[in-house]
């Protein structure tokens, strides 16, 4: 493949961008293998990693155009594998979700975290044509469109984490594509208020279900709510991070909190507790500190598209993460309630990382373009 | 950027895009910094509380032994079957009653009351299905391990007393400690041994008194659990260091005749106490009825062992009692014995002139108040060996309450005996005060000439613990030294163990005696009494003894008032002794109650117990060794 790239492209190739999500999803191993070195997470990890660096290879070197051309193909597959996981006799249901397809040879994989590929190019597509004007109504209702088809089928599996990952996507679209500007504040006046209000009017009238409430109490007072029942995942995931202090915990290992089976699901939603709790503040910070670089990375390959599409699609795969990352660490810092999302390149999964790679590719291979007409 | 066009904002919707990102990871690494290093050693210590779990290994208690090394309490380990609520997770146990019922050998119906009880603690953490498993039972619950996670095997160390209740007011028992013993001063501030919730302790008799003696250290071992409680590894561990072993003054079959006796007396009630009169060291202590201290140590904890022990404290025949120390009795003739040394002592009778009239009674205003014989006028050797009551009337009077109440102080009867038994009451004795308060109301409250009459023959105004009683006389026989009754011989060094100093040898520290004035010639006369009740004809004569000159006082201590006096309201029977008269080394009293004439169940009783000291200490059994009287009546 390298032999048939001209000159010119060898040399523009994002390699750091590359090597920088590498690195990540690497040191995310590691963690998993920190999790749980007796199981077989983080071999499969590697396996997926190989996979994931060949496929971000092909894709960056494939032209992003012609796969945004034929983006309603690959939405339109991406929905029919979203009907058909629901399907009881191709859907595995794990922890009550049936979000999983088993593929002979391969494994599970995950048709949610795959479609967003196809969403974002389809936003992409459609928003990518030049404008010189606000958005209109029309225009915001059809991109809404695009993305409430996946997630009414993604909440039907039901898996709500994975939803919820799809709205930044159509936030970042609307957001860059000169959606006017009241609107934009409008919607963040109504969020701020829009919760605390719900909180309170729904305590107040009984209108929040009590394990609803719960949840939020949860969150505000982690140490005090029901730490053997509903807020046992936050309060031993804020142990978990807090006992890594500034270097890491001396007592990981045999006695960390993975192994002794405090913190659940350590290798996929609470990976960054397993980090922390490691490599401590150092390690944790130097992880967000890479995301940094690795976003604004992004950011910057998005400000240099040759396109409008090419930023859009660009743009989105980075709201994508940051919220990822958001929703994900937030989790395990005990500052959001627990959501099942994974954290990009470090959560144990192939589907994950290889949508995620995928999405690296085309910001390669969108940067690879940036001269080109 | 060639698509842009100015009037979208586009560079500065990105750059708001790109502060987005910023803020949200420092608002991250902010909590992360709150968590990890401003509050990191507070969650690694919380880690640490949930990950390693130390768990208690009881120290075994030390044992009790009499003075001839007769082993008369240890500790063993039992093994119960123990149901822990964390592995059923909110099933409710009296699904299992059925499976464990089979499988244990349990009957439903008493398992289903168990169950019932705890349902009303929503913490409780474990409970005991089955306490003292037999092998088999271990084995069932091992086998059975997959479908009855929940049930696991726990070893506790139990006391072990005799079962038919012997000695049992000496030993005490242990039992948990309650929360508030743990607030008081003697459990509160042992900081050497500290006190825990949960720990067993004395609770009664030797094991109270001396608990931090019997009491070992515990040592624990700590592990590393996981979430679910399992025990991962064993991180370190210190080893118990066992109590001390108690040796006592008891002699075991001093002991056993005394309870002999008490079990086939008529009512089956009484007190026998022997002791060494010249050091106070008690042989035999016998109360009854008596109780099985096993059920404190070892059933208590059931809902049968609980209803058991209700019953016992309910039972109106006292037997948690120990009557030494706790009972308080018309002493009636015995007090005769400190009313003659103290008339003696007092000036109001002398040797030469000890005569005073019976008179076959006394009239004090109207009142007429008899003596059971008519004795013409008595010296005191021989008021002593009939017991004429018309005879220490008139003593009283003559010594007046205020010398009755000096005899009193003197000897020590106003006061505990100081045994080292927990919780012993102190007599009752005459004085206007007690009058005053005792009296009924619209009764005379003021002390009168007829209520020191009544003071000196022991039936109304004192009310005496038979150790009291025991003590004085005691110190009479030997000249007027009267020692602190004790039952602790020594206790035994343990070695050190783990980061446990050792822990000497302690012997009893024996306390200096009271010396109460008694001239020899009033010593000897009242011995001569003491012995001529016995060996020369007196109240006592059918417990003589060949070769051993027994020196005594009957009593028949009034309970109703003449002419009810029968069954259940008969009299207490007293005798209370020194022996050999010449040179005194056993004291011993008895007491039974509601039986009748002192001389009569007492005096046999007594006897009994002097057998076993003779065979004891002279090889053989003694001459004319007595029919066991009391066993008789």
């Amino acid at each position: 493949m390298v032999a048939i790239l001209e000159h010119r492209r060898l040399r523009d190739f994002d390699w750091f961008l590359v090597l920088l999500a590498l690195a990540i999803a690497i040191f995310g191993t590691w963690q998993i293998y920190n999790a749980q070195p007796e199981l077989a997470y983080w071999k499969k990890q590697l396996i997926g990693l190989g996979i994931s660096a060949v496929v971000m290879l092909a894709v960056s070197l494939t032209d992003y155009r012609k796969l945004v051309h034929f983006a309603p193909v690959f939405y339109a597959f991406g929905l029919v594998l979203l009907v058909v996981v629901l399907h009881p006799s191709v859907g595995l249901k794990i922890n009550g979700q049936r979000a999983w397809i088993n593929v002979a040879g391969i494994g599970q994989f995950q048709p949610s975290e795959f479609v967003k590929i196809p969403t974002v190019l389809m936003l992409a597509r459609y928003y990518g044509r030049p404008r010189s004007w606000p958005l209109k109504f029309r225009e915001m209702l059809f991109g809404a469109a695009i993305v409430a088809l996946p997630v009414a089928l993604i909440l039907l599996e039901p898996d709500t984490g994975q939803a919820l990952t799809y709205m930044p996507l159509l936030a970042v679209a609307l957001f860059l594509s000169s959606v006017r500007m009241w609107l934009v504040i409008a919607a963040l006046v109504v969020g701020t208020v829009a919760v605390p209000a719900a909180y309170i009017g729904g305590v107040k009238t009984g209108l929040i279900k009590s394990y609803q409430q719960k949840r939020i109490e949860v969150i505000l007072n982690p140490e005090n709510a029901d730490r053997r029942d509903i807020g046992y995942h936050t309060w031993q995931s804020i142990i978990t991070v807090g006992k890594g202090g500034l270097t890491g915990s001396e007592e990981a290992g045999e006695a960390s909190q993975s192994r002794l089976k405090y913190l659940p699901e350590p290798h996929t939603d609470f990976i960054f507790a397993v980090t922390a709790e490691n490599t401590g503040f150092i390690g944790s910070i130097l992880l967000l500190l890479a995301y940094a670089v690795l976003l604004t990375k992004l950011i910057h390959g998005a400000r240099r598209a040759p396109d409008r599409t090419g930023m859009l699609v660009i743009m989105a795969i980075v709201g994508g993460l940051a919220f990822q990352i958001l929703i994900n660490v937030g989790m395990a810092v005990g500052i959001l309630p627990v959501i099942g999302v994974p954290l990009p390149l470090m959560s144990a999964g192939l589907s994950a990382i290889l949508a995620t790679s995928i999405a690296i590719g085309f910001a390669i291979s969108i940067r690879l373009r940036r001269f080109v007409n | 950027m060639k698509f842009e066009d100015d009037s979208q904002n586009l560079r500065a919707r990105l750059n708001v895009i790109h502060a987005a990102v910023f803020v949200i990871l420092a608002v991250l690494g902010v909590r992360l910094y709150y968590l990890q290093v401003v509050r990191g050693d507070y969650y690694a210590e919380r880690a640490e509380n949930q990950r390693i779990r130390r768990l208690p290994i009881a120290a075994p208690r030390g044992a009790i032994f009499d003075r001839n090394q007769n082993l008369l309490v240890d500790s063993r380990s039992i093994y119960n079957v123990v149901l822990s609520r964390e592995d059923i997770k909110g099933r409710d146990p009296s699904d299992f009653i059925e499976s464990y019922s089979r499988g244990l050998g349990l009957d439903p119906a008493l398992l289903r009351e168990r169950f019932e009880e705890i349902k009303g603690q929503p913490q409780f953490e474990t409970v005991i299905v089955k306490e003292n498993a037999t092998s088999a039972d271990i084995a069932w619950v091992e086998a059975h391990s997959l479908e009855n996670p929940e049930l696991t095997i726990r070893e506790q160390p139990q006391r072990r007393y005799p079962e038919n209740g012997s000695l049992a007011h000496v030993l005490g028992y242990v039992g948990e400690i309650s929360p508030e013993q743990l607030k008081q001063d003697r459990y509160k501030n042992n900081q050497e041994n500290a006190y825990r919730p949960g720990d067993i302790i004395g609770q009664d008799g030797l094991e109270a008194y001396y608990d931090e003696l019997l009491r070992g250290r515990d040592g624990f071992v700590e592990v590393e659990v996981d979430s679910r409680g399992r025990i991962q590894r064993e991180l370190r561990m210190v080893p118990p260091q066992p109590g001390q072993d108690i040796v006592t003054t008891i002699d075991l079959d001093l002991q056993l005749a005394a309870e002999d006796q008490l079990r086939n007396s008529a009512s089956k009630r009484g007190v026998i106490v022997a002791m060494n009169p010249n050091n106070g060291e008690i042989l035999a202590l016998a109360s009854a009825p008596s109780y099985d201290p096993n059920l404190f140590s070892q059933r208590v904890g059931t809902p049968e062992g609980r209803r058991e022990a209700n019953a016992l404290l309910r039972d109106p025949k006292t037997p948690l009692y120990n009557r030494a120390i706790k009972g308080r009795y018309p002493p009636g003739s015995t007090w005769k014995i400190p009313m003659a040394v103290a008339g003696l002592e007092q000036g109001a009778i002398t040797v030469k002139n000890s005569n005073i009239a019976c008179g076959g009674g006394i009239t004090i205003g109207n009142k007429f108040t008899r003596c059971m014989g008519s004795h013409g006028s008595p010296p005191v050797r021989t008021a002593i060996q009939v017991s004429c009551d018309g005879y220490f009337y008139r003593l009283g009077l003559k010594m007046r309450l205020e010398g009755i109440e000096k005899m009193v102080d003197d000897f020590d009867i106003n006061k505990k005996t100081g045994v080292d038994l927990p919780r012993e009451l102190r007599s009752w004795t005459p004085s206007r005060e007690f009058k005053a308060r005792f009296t009924p109301k619209g009764g005379d409250p003021t002390w009168r000439e007829i209520d020191t009459v009544y003071a000196s023959f022991g039936q109304v105004y004192e009310f005496t613990t038979p150790l009291a009683m025991l003590r004085a006389v005691a110190g009479i026989g030997v000249g007027g030294k009267l020692y602190v009754p004790h039952l602790l011989k020594e206790a035994r060094a343990v070695a050190a163990v783990g980061p446990f100093p050792e822990r000497a040898l302690k012997t009893f520290e024996r306390p200096e005696p009271k010396i109460v004035h008694i001239s020899p010639e009033n010593h000897q006369i009242v011995m001569q009494g003491m012995s001529d009740v016995v060996n020369n004809g007196g109240t006592a004569g059918r417990i003589k003894m060949e070769g051993f000159e027994i020196a005594g006082k009957t009593g028949t201590a009034q309970v109703v008032s003449l002419g009810k006096d029968v069954g259940e309201n008969k009299d207490h029977a007293w005798f209370v002794s020194v022996a050999p008269a010449s040179q005194p080394e056993i004291a011993a009293i008895a007491l039974i109650e509601n039986v009748g004439f002192g001389g009569t169940h007492a005096a046999p009783a007594v006897r009994a117990v002097y057998d076993a000291y003779y065979s004891k200490t002279r090889g053989t059994p003694a001459a004319g060794e007595q029919e066991q009287i009391a066993r008789k009546q």
